[in-house]
């Protein structure tokens, strides 16, 4: 099944997309050079904190400034990389992971910083951008049944210009059944297979009268939909499989299961998985709701490292935990602390990123980056570069608008690469 | 990457056809020059050197673009510009890239060119050429004096135009085709089995007799809300989204003028509650850059807003044009009053739009400019036929309502507020009345603004080339498939535009008509164009795709997911209960949130919003669901309501709100839940109503948005007409068409399957697809039904899921 680039009309409205390449001549090479993206990586699993996560409470504390705030940093497994007490667990996996601590953000207000963070690029009122995920499975062929970009808890960024085909298949809550894989309640699976029967007859014989590729296209799509519900790739969705301890380790709640859900579906072959997650935006009391969020992530996502590691799937995978900005290193009269977009940090793990890394540094008091600003599309050119995914290349969106996958002036970090 | 081997295959054939055509050398000034003038050089040249390829003189054509040569002379295989001239304009990499499409003989004529040695005389340096005005065929000298005289014009101009062209027309469709086609276009849904029944019993002039019930039909409104909700991008979830949405909707009911709808919103100021039209103005935040572009490619089909960062890199208008444009806007703000939960846009003093722009000069150079249409309205020394028409049908209007409507006055409304729904001395409204008048002598609240008054004259002027013709084009193409300018939006020089009189011709007949959309909807529907049936599976694609460009062959087309939606309802019964109370009883398990009595932590800002939280509970299937909105209550909310709230609270009561509020936003402090499961039963006799009425748009995994409903954020956005697998798992095991295929025992055919089966499977095809079964499909349902109603009911859910149940006839 391929989740982005079929049952495409021909109509020029629909679209006038570049990808392929036209009699042995790399069309769209004419229009700009291409840059491949040089990883290895074939899947990814985001985590998306919305609200703006601390960096300071997390990933880059600064012991002993009046910005430190109630939290101490702790020793990871890479020596001189410290990171805050609140990820006990993910402190012994950082020998797979590399921070970004210098990430320099322009947009300060969520909705905006999120579109960029999310897209790479910055709003405009005549396009939308395609959301990390679409991009990506826009890009990647698909690897299995299974649906290639998988939003949990939530929604991912739209597809934009795109299409519905690179639209995330949405997981409302981890673990509970979608009624929309299965046959309504009281249709046997033979009954179903029946009316399956019926209904291909039925679209043979339009078909046969009226030769749109519009209903040559939605046949297809029927097939797919159909290879989807009987695949047995679809268990991958159900947790019950797993066993009661292998859900405390992640935590026996919705991110818990998320997190695991996530690492079940890209064992089937999902490409891109993202797991959403809220409450980041502490304007008041933040110390004890960072607590409350790291005893929530922190056994989540070292859990699913070293069990990525442990089957081999981390070299192929690249875990992003990311937000669309950091807090303010000045904490407010309400124990909170507020938007601050100037300067952020960013975890990556597996994926061909060399463990233990330290990409940039910010200031004293994580005001500004101090060593080796990122841009936000940087991020996005990395996230590229790791998946192989050339970085110069353009689509024309169905308006006929040409536009490039990645910002033009983004580079990739080379430096968090093997 | 995916296959297209049509593409590769005609690309290749061409070329092979061409290949041996290399007869005399054609002549480089008078044949090549004007092509390659016209329809390269723009892009190619000194200033623009796409894909590294320069095209204005000799050397620089043979040097070549970035990777490949442009031309080899005598080798058309091995010349880029050649392999990309015969793609077709759909196909990837096709040149000319923006603009129009080469015609064959063009493309003859620069293979035999290329062929022959590509010769250039010495020294020629070519230089962009403007594109060859556009072809038109006389328009009939008398007006139409019926409807279906003007349908009959219409289709002999369209003939006129498409002479010689190599195309197939097709037959007209059925009379019940007809009958599905309209009605699903005009009132957005398939035709009720009583519906069909008397329109089996109309004689002659049925057609006609359809077309006008259809246009007098409640749900008229309903369908082209939708339309209009589409073009103006209406969100329920902006300030004043909901209001906006149910002006549109009332004015499409009462038959207003489409021109003075366009310029209500454009001129509106106040408050969503007072002005609804208002709600256009606030969609774009009240941005002077964002309304301008907006403005200008909403109702002109002009992408001015391109020209906001740069001059148009497609087109002649420049940078300057569009901030001329934008001060029609630059003095309007929006005020927000946070402590009275009110927004309202206002005029300001200062013009906000200010030249060269930001990243042009130095902010003190920065100046303010005043506003100028950058369009320009066509002068006629005598008024044509079309425009004296609109002049007298003006004429009688005024005279018919010489009491015109009344401006929305501050003074009057607050006077109107009824003394007696409180005390009527009631200070807080006294001190609220007295307020609101202060900011009203302050220039500072409700101002309307003269600048947008005078746009919204120029730019629905009748003498405005661009109005009738952009919303004449996105009708057009709402109801035959595709506009004559592709996008609907783009009208422009370099964008072809084909059939240029039989747009005039609808444009001037719609202006003539008082802008009246019904008239423009009738029109098109009476016209054998609108008729056409679809091509066979057997004809090839580039024939099929340019016959359906000329609309002489019907393209296919899916019903719009609300029409879909509303489509099953019909089908199925679904809109009453089709079982008695308690025929559907069942147990049902669900799992629900018990509070713990611990506390936790969430963002309530990041809390997904109610409809989306809806959707991720109960048993799953709630992105089926529909909510109605109130129309009626939305459009008549009176001034009052606020003025009655402001009455109700003090101001220690507002401020306690205030920071309760921000109390919330800050305490993140919730009662922690746990998921318990429970069993209830329940009396499972679904009903489902409208997805007309709903907030608009839908959450992302609704039905309506997996069927095409667009965000409706950005400019240009366009309903995504691919199918999807999502979109098949839907309707495969949704609970609606699950609903819609079990036969209630209410239902008519329950009873005729009891009595006569072979007449129960003519009900059920009429029912749903508006036609009977052929002889082999009645002997195969007759199989199918044997099992009575279950079987009946697998029948029906195939129907439904059938390709030729969401695609029109």
């Amino acid at each position: 099944m391929n989740a982005c680039s079929d049952y495409q009309f021909t109509r020029r409205r629909m679209l006038k997309m570049f990808s392929a390449s036209l009699l042995g001549m790399p069309v769209s090479q004419l229009l700009s050079k291409t840059l491949e993206g040089q990883g290895h990586a074939e899947h990814v699993i985001l985590f998306w904190n919305s609200g703006g996560m601390s960096h300071l409470d997390t990933w880059d504390p600064k012991p002993g400034r009046k910005t430190q705030g109630e939290f101490n940093p702790i020793k990871t497994s890479v020596p001189d990389m410290e990171i805050s007490e609140i990820f006990p667990q993910l402190a012994k996996q950082m020998h797979h992971a590399a921070l970004i601590r210098s990430i320099a953000g322009t947009n300060g207000d969520h909705g905006r910083a999120q579109y960029e963070l999310q897209t790479g690029f910055n709003q405009s009122p005549n396009i939308i951008h395609p959301g990390l995920g679409s991009l990506v499975v826009h890009e990647r062929e698909p690897l299995g049944d299974l649906p290639a970009l998988v939003s949990i808890s939530g929604q991912a960024a739209r597809a934009g210009y795109l299409g519905q085909q690179c639209e995330a298949y949405f997981v409302g809550r981890p673990g509970q059944k979608d009624p929309y894989l299965a046959f309504p309640e009281g249709i046997s699976h033979a009954r179903g297979m029946q009316r399956l029967q019926i209904l291909e007859k039925m679209n043979r014989r339009s078909s046969d009268k009226n030769g749109g590729s519009e209903l040559k296209a939605s046949e297809t799509a029927l097939k797919d939909a159909v290879a989807l519900m009987e695949s047995p790739a679809l268990k991958a969705f159900d947790l019950k499989e797993e066993s009661t301890q292998t859900i405390e380790r992640y935590g026996d709640n919705e991110f818990g299961r998320g997190a695991l859900l996530a690492r079940r579906l890209v064992e089937k072959g999902v490409r891109f998985v993202q797991v959403n997650r809220g409450g980041f935006d502490n304007h008041g009391n933040i110390f004890e709701a960072m607590r409350n969020h790291g005893g929530v992530m922190d056994p989540a996502i070292a859990s699913l490292i070293s069990d990525l590691k442990a089957n081999g799937k981390l070299s192929k995978t690249l875990v992003v935990v990311l937000s669309e900005f950091g807090r303010t290193p000045r904490i407010n009269d309400g124990g909170g602390r507020d938007h601050w977009a100037r300067c952020f940090s960013c975890m990556m793990a597996g994926g061909g990123i060399k463990g233990g890394s330290i990409v940039g540094a910010s200031d004293e008091d994580g005001m500004a980056p101090a060593e080796r600003p990122v841009k936000v599309s940087d991020l996005h050119a990395s996230l590229c570069h790791a998946l192989g995914i050339s970085l110069s290349k353009e689509l024309y969106t169905p308006q006929g608008r040409p536009m490039r996958l990645i910002r033009k002036e983004a580079e990739p970090i080379r430096e968090l690469f093997i | 990457m995916f296959p297209r081997p049509d593409t590769t295959f005609t690309a290749l054939a061409l070329l092979t056809l061409a290949l041996p055509a290399a007869a005399a050398a054609p002549d480089f000034a008078e044949q090549i020059q004007p092509i390659l003038e016209r329809n390269c050089v723009r892009c190619h040249n000194a200033d623009k050197i796409k894909g590294g390829l320069r095209m204005d003189t000799h050397e620089l054509i043979l040097e070549g673009g970035e990777t490949a040569d442009a031309i080899v002379p005598g080798d058309i295989a091995k010349s880029e510009l050649l392999v990309r001239i015969h793609l077709r304009p759909i196909d990837e990499g096709v040149m000319p890239d923006e603009g129009r499409a080469l015609k064959p003989e063009e493309v003859a004529l620069l293979d035999a060119w290329v062929e022959s040695g590509a010769d250039w005389p010495k020294g020629v340096t070519l230089t962009e050429r403007k594109p060859e005005p556009i072809k038109r065929v006389a328009l009939p000298k008398k007006s139409p004096s019926s409807p279906t005289e003007a349908a009959a014009m219409l289709d002999d101009i369209l003939r006129r135009e498409n002479a010689g062209a190599r195309i197939i027309t097709t037959d007209l469709i059925s009379d019940a085709a007809f009958l599905r086609r309209s009605t699903i276009d005009l009132i957005g849904r398939i035709p009720t089995m009583a519906e069909v029944r008397e329109f089996e019993r109309w004689g002659d002039g049925r057609r006609r007799k359809l077309v006008d019930k259809l246009i007098a039909h409640p749900r008229f409104a309903d369908r082209w809300t939708i339309f209009m909700a589409d073009m103006l991008r209406i969100r329920s979830n902006v300030e004043g989204g909901n209001q906006l949405l149910a002006y549109i909707h009332g004015s499409i009911e009462r038959g207003k003028p489409y021109d003075e709808v366009v310029r209500e919103l454009i001129s509106a100021s106040g408050r969503s509650n007072s002005n609804p039209a208002v709600g256009f103005i606030l969609g774009d935040n009240t941005e002077p850059m964002e309304l301008a572009a907006a403005t200008s490619q909403v109702f002109l089909g002009v992408r001015i807003g391109c020209a906001m960062c740069h001059d148009h890199p497609f087109d002649d208008w420049e940078q300057r044009d569009f901030y001329d444009l934008a001060a029609f806007f630059g003095k309007t703000k929006q005020v927000q009053n946070r402590q009275r939960g009110m927004t309202y846009t206002t005029e300001g003093d200062k013009m906000t739009v200010l030249w060269p722009p930001e990243d042009k000069a130095e902010p003190d150079d920065r100046k303010a400019i005043g506003p100028k249409f950058p369009f320009q309205l066509t002068e006629f020394d005598t008024p044509p036929d079309y425009l004296r028409r609109l002049e007298k049908l003006r004429e009688n209007k005024d005279k018919e309502d010489s009491v015109g409507e009344e401006a929305a006055d501050l003074d009057a409304l607050l006077d109107a507020v009824e003394p007696n729904v409180g005390r009527p001395s009631d200070p807080v409204l006294a001190e609220a009345k007295k307020e609101s008048r202060q900011l009203n002598v302050h220039g500072d609240i409700y101002k309307s603004s003269e600048m947008r008054t005078q746009l919204a004259a120029l730019i629905t002027d009748p003498r405005n080339g661009y109005f009738a013709r952009a919303f004449v084009n996105r009708v057009w193409a709402e109801l035959i498939g595709h506009g004559f300018v592709e996008p609907l939006d783009n009208f422009s020089d370099y964008n072809e535009l084909h059939h240029a009189s039989t747009l005039d011709f609808l444009s001037q007949e719609f202006i003539a008509s008082g802008f009246d959309l019904r008239t423009l909807v009738r029109l098109i529907t009476l016209s054998d164009a609108y008729r056409r049936a679809p091509l066979g599976a057997e004809v090839k694609i580039a024939l099929r795709e340019e016959s359906e460009k000329n609309f002489a062959a019907a393209p296919t087309r899916r019903m719009l997911g609300e029409v879909l939606y509303d489509s099953i309802i019909t089908a199925g019964h679904l809109k009453d209960f089709k079982w008695p109370a308690g025929a559907n009883k069942k147990d049902i398990s669900r799992e629900i949130q018990v509070p713990t009595g611990e506390f936790t932590m969430v963002d309530v800002g990041d809390a997904p919003p109610a409809m989306m939280k809806a959707a991720m509970r109960g048993d799953g299937y709630d992105l089926e669901s529909s909510i109605t909105l109130d129309f009626n209550a939305l459009a008549n909310a009176e001034e009052r309501n606020e003025l009655e709230s402001m009455r109700q609270k003090s101001d220690e009561q507002i401020e306690a709100e205030k920071m309760a509020a921000m109390q919330k936003e800050t305490q993140r402090k919730v009662m922690k839940y746990e998921m318990k499961t429970i069993t209830e039963t329940i009396d499972d006799n679904p009903r489902f109503s409208s997805a007309m009425r709903m907030a608009t748009p839908a959450p992302p995994a609704h039905f309506l948005r997996v069927f095409g409903q667009p965000a409706r954020t950005g400019l240009g956005e366009f309903r995504d007409e691919a199918s999807s697998l999502r979109q098949q798992l839907m309707m495969l095991n949704g609970r609606m068409t699950q609903e819609a295929s079990r036969v209630g025992t209410l239902e008519p055919l329950h009873r005729i399957l009891e009595k006569d089966p072979d007449k129960a499977i003519d009900w059920a095809y009429q029912e749903i697809l508006t036609r009977l079964p052929t002889t082999e499909e009645k002997s195969d349902a007759r199989l199918i039904i044997a099992s009575g109603t279950e079987g009946m009911a697998d029948l029906r859910w195939a129907l439904l899921n059938s390709n030729e149940f969401r695609f029109l006839p």
